[in-house]
């Protein structure tokens, strides 16, 4: 009888010193024996899609001959994937979706200070405040809308909650550019009139959706007559469908919350021993010719002073964006709580 | 009938050589080596929960949020359970009454769906139906992809019903309806009961349905957590509930099934006479099981095929290739190992029904019913730690047969079960090793379940997604993993190819899942081999 339990509990035992073992890896980072020459290959967490970035990452490989070995995910769950790994992440670069992801692995010291060149090629507003990630491109956040029944264009995302639009708009509650956006409001207006506005938002009868994307779809086919979400989404769902569709962008007045802007970005990883491979990469990606091409193909606005907006949309600087703190993003928990209080989570 | 059964068993049990013998060490060690590695997650899960404050608790649990997850997810269970057991064991009851010769074309349609992803199959119906949300749709959606389960199971149940009870009831002047509620119906509640348990617990792990209807139940918001707050600490609250309802059902099913009879006659005589014999009946019975394959296979075919020349791009056919032989690589390694485990697992409960074995078993199950995020991210928190296992096909087919292998499990012990214990006695006595013993009559005579054990596993793997988006290693994308990547950009034309190659390939072990009476007759053959030997 005792037999039987013995060889199970050696058995955890041994699993459990496997598992517990202590972490060995360093946090200091960006300290070891690399030089670019000597680096062969580099390990990219992507949650950037791959129809996107991939041109990105081959023009990149042929010019650096470094080999990359591209994981592609969504953007949150790769995040809390390099909070399980810790210091024994296999990622030499987080490249990310939105910023609040990348400050969450900041948050846990998981990522490095990146060298002054690069961070001084961006506005401080588009960086971590510590230096540990930069934006690559900015994505807008508009109303789409069908230009033959919208007369009446919101002027502030407050209107949404105007009955002119009752049961009219699309949103996409657990769609992570919402909740960004939730975030910088809470971090802006406050608790208070956040959840007031998210209440009236309720109230007024909107369909939900699962993904910006969809929001896009279901305005062009007729079923809503606008919809919150991000820029570059009316690209995306006219190239999917194969057709021009009948939705555009809309922005709020100058400096209405309703246009922020956020980023994606990438940090590179404090458990690297590549950091300065993985730094070459993001020096490509800020590129001003690189920037250009992310403008021309995925539709984003560059971060880079004086690079022209994708086509038939304004310029950075004309969108009238008002200031977000970017690094506020990774507090999302209490936005969740909000969210799920007012009953849209 | 079972009497019998416990007599024979604990007559092994003393046989003294079997404490000592190499097959007995070799499972026990074998079953507590997938306890200690099932086990994982749990720790995983406690690990992660035990930083939490009574406070953060209460916070999380007493909300009006919580209210609605239950309410959700019970509801969930009920409706679908209700769903499936009525379609599943109908069809089966329906198919095995009307002898046609086409049967087997039926068989097939009625069992086809489970080659479609949840996913999959839940966008077709959003694309054709926009308003296509909600309770009830997630409830339709899990309805028709878990019917399968309990259709076959219902349909070998019936199969081993012996005829000449419904006959002699026929002829003492019962009709119909008592023949079925008294002869066949406590003869294949068994069957229905475990069955049933599974297509719970899969209900419970679905994120693919529920996501895109927007109904939140526990795994739902469990992966929203993950998402949006990388909040792992209250995912593994949740996750810690999750795994209390399962382990209850878990019992509640337990507790039902002791009071079912199995069928034990070893003489079974089968005939090919209908049951239903009207023209109209049999029309009306086909007709039902036309409509479900109409719905749950031809509507999805459809949405896929149109989606596909809507807007025809370039397959990017090595692509398509590696995804496919990666599929099949890592979910046949994936099924290999779940039999591996399955089987000692299954010796060591038949042979010692020590509590520590049917414990595995239990903690096997419940694996099942835990989102593919949590065995995921418990997987990367110890796999990381060891560097050249992490993010290998080794872990990422591990981690399916640790998902999966309750589907192997119930399958292999059942069928271990129906082994008569004389034969193995007989064995034993004439001086056959254990190991001789298991490898020639055991092994044999339940080769059926355990490969139908092997091609469910087989199935599901290949569809799974949360898990294969963590575990993999980087760069090496499954069909699954592409469907993922193409339809997160609405640009599910781009998946089509995928989404196709995937279901053609899932079709495989479905087909051969779907003709129970071939895999019946190979058995047959194996046994008649054996007595001729």
């Amino acid at each position: 009888m005792l037999k039987r339990f013995i060889i199970p509990v050696l058995a955890l035992a041994l699993l459990a010193s496997a598992g517990c073992s202590p972490n060995t890896g360093g946090n200091t980072g960006g300290n070891s024996e690399d030089s670019l020459e000597n680096v062969s290959e580099l390990t990219i967490y992507s949650g950037r899609s791959e129809a996107f970035i991939a041109p990105f990452f081959a023009e990149f490989e042929a010019e650096s001959g470094i080999k990359l070995n591209i994981r592609y995910g969504d953007s949150a769950e790769l995040a809390a994937q390099i909070l399980e790994e810790g210091s024994n992440s296999p990622a030499d670069l987080f490249l990310s979706q939105d910023a609040g992801a990348l400050g969450a692995v900041a948050e846990a010291n998981l990522l490095i200070e990146l060298p002054g060149d690069l961070t001084s090629t961006l506005p401080a507003r588009f960086l971590s405040p510590t230096d540990q990630w930069v934006g690559i491109t900015g994505r807008a956040r508009v109303f789409a809308y069908n230009p033959e029944q919208v007369s009446q264009l919101p002027k502030s995302f407050q209107d949404f909650t105007r009955s002119e639009y009752k049961g009219r708009f699309g949103i996409a509650p657990t769609n992570s550019s919402f909740q960004a956006f939730i975030t910088a409001l809470r971090d802006n207006i406050g608790e208070v009139k956040a959840e007031r506005w998210l209440r009236g938002i309720v109230a007024n009868s909107p369909r939900y959706y699962e993904k910006n994307s969809m929001i896009v779809e279901a305005i062009d086919k007729g079923d809503i007559d606008l919809g919150l979400t991000n820029h570059y989404y009316i690209f995306e769902v006219a190239n999917a469908l194969g057709r021009a569709i009948s939705v555009k962008d809309g922005f709020f007045a100058q400096g209405d919350l309703g246009n922020m802007i956020n980023v994606s970005g990438a940090g590179v990883l404090a458990s690297s021993k590549k950091a300065s491979a993985a730094n070459s990469l993001i020096s490509f990606l800020l590129r001003r010719d690189t920037q250009e091409k992310f403008v021309a193909n995925t539709k984003e606005y560059s971060l880079l002073e004086g690079v022209a907006g994708p086509e038939g949309l304004p310029d950075l600087e004309q969108i009238g964006a008002p200031t977000v703190d970017l690094d506020a993003l990774k507090d999302l928990k209490r936005t969740q709580d909000l969210l799920i209080k007012v009953g849209l989570l | 009938m079972p009497s019998l059964d416990i007599a024979a068993e604990s007559r092994i049990e003393a046989a003294p050589m079997k404490k000592t013998s190499l097959l007995h060490r070799g499972s026990l060690a074998l079953t507590a080596l997938l306890l200690a590695l099932a086990g994982i997650p749990f720790f995983y899960l406690f690990q992660r929960a035990s930083g939490a404050s009574g406070s953060e608790i209460s916070a999380l649990l007493f909300r009006e949020k919580t209210f609605s997850i239950f309410f959700n997810t019970f509801s969930l269970i009920f409706l679908v359970s209700l769903g499936a057991v009525l379609i599943g064991a109908g069809f089966a009851t329906l198919l095995y009454a009307v002898k046609i010769t086409r049967s087997a074309l039926f068989l097939l349609l009625a069992t086809l769906p489970i080659a479609i992803p949840s996913y999959v199959f839940t966008y077709s119906w959003i694309a054709i139906f926009p308003w296509f949300r909600g309770i009830w749709a997630a409830a339709l959606v899990l309805t028709f992809s878990t019917m399968p389960y309990i259709f076959l199971a219902t349909y070998a149940a019936l199969r081993r019903v012996d005829l000449v009870q419904i006959e002699v009831a026929r002829s003492l002047g019962f009709n119909r309806l008592e023949v079925f509620t008294k002869i066949v119906l406590p003869q294949i509640r068994g069957a229905i009961g475990a069955s049933l348990l599974l297509v719970i617990l899969y209900v419970l792990s679905d994120f693919g349905a529920v996501s895109l209807l927007g109904v939140d139940t526990f795994t739902r918001t469990i992966q929203n957590l993950y998402k949006a707050s990388f909040d792992r600490q209250s995912a593994a609250i949740l996750g810690l509930i999750l795994m209390f309802i399962a382990a209850t059902i878990i019992l509640i099913e337990e507790r039902v099934h002791k009071k079912n009879i199995a069928s034990n006659s070893s003489v079974r005589v089968q005939s090919s006479a209908s049951l239903i014999t009207k023209p109209m009946a049999k029309l009306a019975s086909l007709s039902l099981i036309v409509i479900y394959s109409f719905l749950a296979l031809a509507l999805p075919a459809y949405v896929l095929t149109t989606r596909m020349i809507a807007n025809f791009q370039e397959i990017d056919y090595p692509a398509l290739a590696s995804a496919t032989f990666n599929t099949l690589l890592v979910s046949t390694f994936g099924a290999i190992i779940a039999i591996a485990f399955a089987l000692p697992l299954s010796w060591t409960i038949i042979a010692t029904r020590s509590r520590f074995a049917l414990f595995t078993e239990k903690v096997v199950l419940i694996t099942h019913a835990l989102p593919g995020v949590v065995l995921g991210l418990s997987l990367v928190a110890f796999g990381s730690k060891i560097s050249w296992l992490y993010q290998s096909v080794g872990l990422l087919s591990f981690a399916y047969a640790l998902l999966f292998l309750a589907k192997a499990v119930g399958n292999t012990r059942a069928s271990m079960e129906k082994i008569p214990p004389i034969l193995k006695e007989v064995s034993l006595t004439l001086g056959v090793s254990p190991l001789s013993t298991f490898r020639k009559i055991t092994l044999p005579l339940a080769a059926p379940g355990i490969w139908v054990g092997f091609l469910l596993v087989l199935l599901t793997a290949m569809k799974e997604l949360p898990a294969t988006l963590m575990l993999r290693p980087t760069g090496f994308e499954t069909l699954a993993v592409e469907i993922w990547s193409a339809s997160t950009l609405s640009q599910f034309n781009q998946a089509a190819p995928y989404a196709f190659t995937l279901i053609a390939l899932a079709a495989i072990p479905t087909f051969i899942l779907s003709r129970p009476d071939r895999i019946q007759q190979e058995s047959n053959h194996v046994e008649k081999e054996r007595w001729r030997e």
